[in-house]
């Protein structure tokens, strides 16, 4: 490996770390205050797309420490996507089997993609007439496998492995302290498994408890993949509300409006998680003017094309060729 | 034994049974497990160990009548699974036990004598300790069964349900959700089944099934649910009722509430529910 000339033995040595974080881009046209400097953390560009990526190793990294894997056992996770895509990718270079179980509602690109590493797919309806009790389908079902076929398959569980926290505690968090100079005084996140919020804010708040921790949330009834509203966050068991200043409630459908805001104005290709973090972001820098704030894009867009037609039908127009121009 | 709830009416056999008689109760002879889910996969993935998987799609309907299983389809279905007339059959299922209940009120239309619902469902016992699954399944043998029924008075087809509304002889319960029940939505996200409209029954009380069930996807305690079905809903114990859905199954799950948990005296299922009434010609409906 050459850091220096970027030449690496393995897909694994560009995983993020302190002497190779992710980069932080500043915002310059989207700011709407000039005293308060706000940075995104571009999490897509991890080797596997997302800010998964660095739960994922990390998981693995210790099943495969444990000797849980091997001789006919492979993983079985519930995910949205993104985690999967990271354990389906490490799994397959390194010689493991992934069954990925996906609420239905998934993206068809992030399907596709665990197919195209070699996942064993498994989508389920996972709200349908949603009932107290029930818990999530997905969960349901790989912890199903799990117990009914130990021989077969261990699960990760990113809900509740303490592990999901220590890969951003030890990676994310000092990352932003020292790409910030320490100066940092917002962060910005959402809130999926809870392993980024805990994690980043577990060590911020170690390093200067001032450091204000901003989450973001959509509203009832979103379809944004990875994102949970604080009412759907039963299932984590990474959940620290002590470590969270404040939770803003965002429209979902301002998801995939300032995704596009991001695309033009910035020319990032931000996700939809990342235009509702944006958004949540320019509401606290309007409103306390001065900081250093520093926004974690989960992953770029590319993955979901279909959800952002869904939402901005008009991207479709115009994009065909008409029939008969040409005779 | 720890059954969860007495729910005896008159003779009968208790009714529900938490996870724990039924684990005590795994290898009992005469006790017969059937998981039904509405997730027809997932049987295969994990089930109770000795428990045989019916699937509600192909195996509890006929879906060239578009009708319930027919008597002897039932009889051949439940012999095949090794089951007779005189085993205690426990079912149980995903969604707190939607098609488990499902089946238990074909059990019951066919007049099997010990039927019986395990409490929450496969959810309750995934998520409880000492729980054992399996993904092997079971190869029974084929025992001889004779069913007999359809007990009429069960069921309700929408002829009867015209009649109640036309004579007001029946209480009608709509176990969907909200936005079904408004017709804002015709059918559950990602549902197949549909109608042609939004809406419900004329006169008919909205009480979502989920309503019945508590935080670990067991039943609410008895007295609770008399709260809700009796004193805030307005339903009569003594007045013949009416329960539907979209295709009947969650139907099936208040039928049992208040059938066998509140003791209410007359309670059908309407299993055509909305599909079959959303979609009838100048049939009466409201938004």
């Amino acid at each position: 490996m050459n850091r220096e000339r970027r030449v690496y033995d393995d897909v694994f040595q560009t995983l993020p770390s302190l002497e190779n974080p992710t980069p932080l881009v500043r915002l310059n046209r989207m700011n709407p205050s000039p005293d308060f400097t706000l940075y995104a953390k571009l999490e897509w560009m991890n080797p596997f797309g997302s800010i998964k990526d660095r739960a994922a190793w990390a998981l693995l990294r210790d099943l495969e420490r444990r000797g849980e894997l091997g001789a006919g056992r492979g993983m079985v996770e519930p995910t949205s996507g993104n985690t999967g895509i990271s354990l389906a990718a490490m799994a397959a270079a390194r010689g493991h089997r992934l069954r990925a179980v996906v609420p239905d509602r998934v993206p068809l690109e992030k399907k596709v993609l665990l197919k195209l590493l070699g996942a064993e797919v498994e989508a389920v309806r996972d709200d349908l007439c949603p009932s107290p009790g029930a818990a999530e389908g997905s969960l349901n079902l790989a912890r199903t496998y799990a117990k009914a076929q130990s021989a077969r398959y261990v699960m990760p569980n990113q809900y509740e492995n303490e592990l999901n926290v220590r890969a951003h505690q030890e990676t994310t968090g000092p990352e932003l302290w020292s790409q910030t100079e320490g100066a940092i005084t917002h962060l910005f996140v959402s809130l999926g498994t809870c392993g980024t919020v805990t994690g980043c804010g577990r060590f911020l708040k170690s390093r200067n408890p001032a450091v204000r921790v901003v989450a973001v949330q959509p509203s009832e009834g979103h379809d944004v993949p990875g994102l949970r509203n604080v009412r759907e966050l039963g299932i984590s068991k990474l959940y620290d509300p002590t470590l969270i200043d404040e939770i803003l409630e965002i429209d979902f459908e301002l998801a995939y409006i300032r995704a596009r805001d991001l695309a033009r104005g910035e020319g990032l290709l931000a996700g939809p998680s990342s235009g509702l973090i944006f958004e949540g972001a320019r509401r606290i820098v309007e409103r306390d003017r001065r900081g250093i704030g520093v926004m974690i894009f989960p992953d770029n867009v590319f993955k979901y094309v279909s959800s952002i037609l869904r939402h901005l039908p008009e991207l479709a127009e115009g994009v065909t060729a008409q029939e008969g121009v040409l005779s | 034994m720890s059954i969860t709830r007495s729910a005896t009416i008159g003779t009968e056999a208790p009714v529900l049974v938490s996870t724990g008689w039924v684990r005590d109760h795994l290898k009992a002879p005469g006790v017969r497990l059937v998981e039904v889910d509405v997730d027809t996969k997932a049987y295969e993935a994990g089930h109770l160990p000795g428990a045989v998987g019916f699937n509600w799609e192909t195996q509890l309907q006929d879906r060239v009548r578009r009708d319930i299983v027919s008597r002897e389809g039932f009889a051949a279905l439940v012999g095949n699974a090794g089951i007779t007339r005189d085993d205690t059959v426990v079912l149980y299922g995903d969604h707190n036990n939607w098609f488990a209940a499902y089946a238990f009120w074909l059990f019951k239309l066919y007049c099997h004598g010990d039927v019986r619902l395990m409490d929450g469902g496969r959810v309750k016992w995934l998520n409880e300790e000492g729980r054992p699954l399996t993904s092997e399944t079971p190869a029974p043998r084929p025992a001889r069964y004779v069913a007999s029924g359809p007990d009429a008075r069960l069921r309700a087809r929408v002829g009867d349900v015209l009649a109640a509304l036309e004579t007001r002889s029946h209480d009608l319960v709509d176990v969907r959700s909200p936005d079904e029940f408004s017709g804002k939505v015709i059918a559950p996200p990602g549902m197949s089944e549909t109608a042609q409209r939004g809406g419900h029954i004329p006169t008919a009380k909205s009480v979502p099934w989920s309503t019945a069930v508590a935080p670990d996807g067991a039943f609410k305690p008895v007295e609770e649910l008399r709260r809700i079905y009796v004193e805030q809903a307005g339903l009569d114990p003594a007045r013949p009722t009416i329960a539907y859905c979209q295709i009947g199954e969650r139907s099936s799950h208040t039928w049992f509430v208040l059938r066998h948990l509140l003791g209410f005296e007359d309670v059908s299922n309407y299993d055509g529910s909305w599909t079959e009434y959303g979609s009838m010609v100048g049939l009466p409906i409201e938004r």
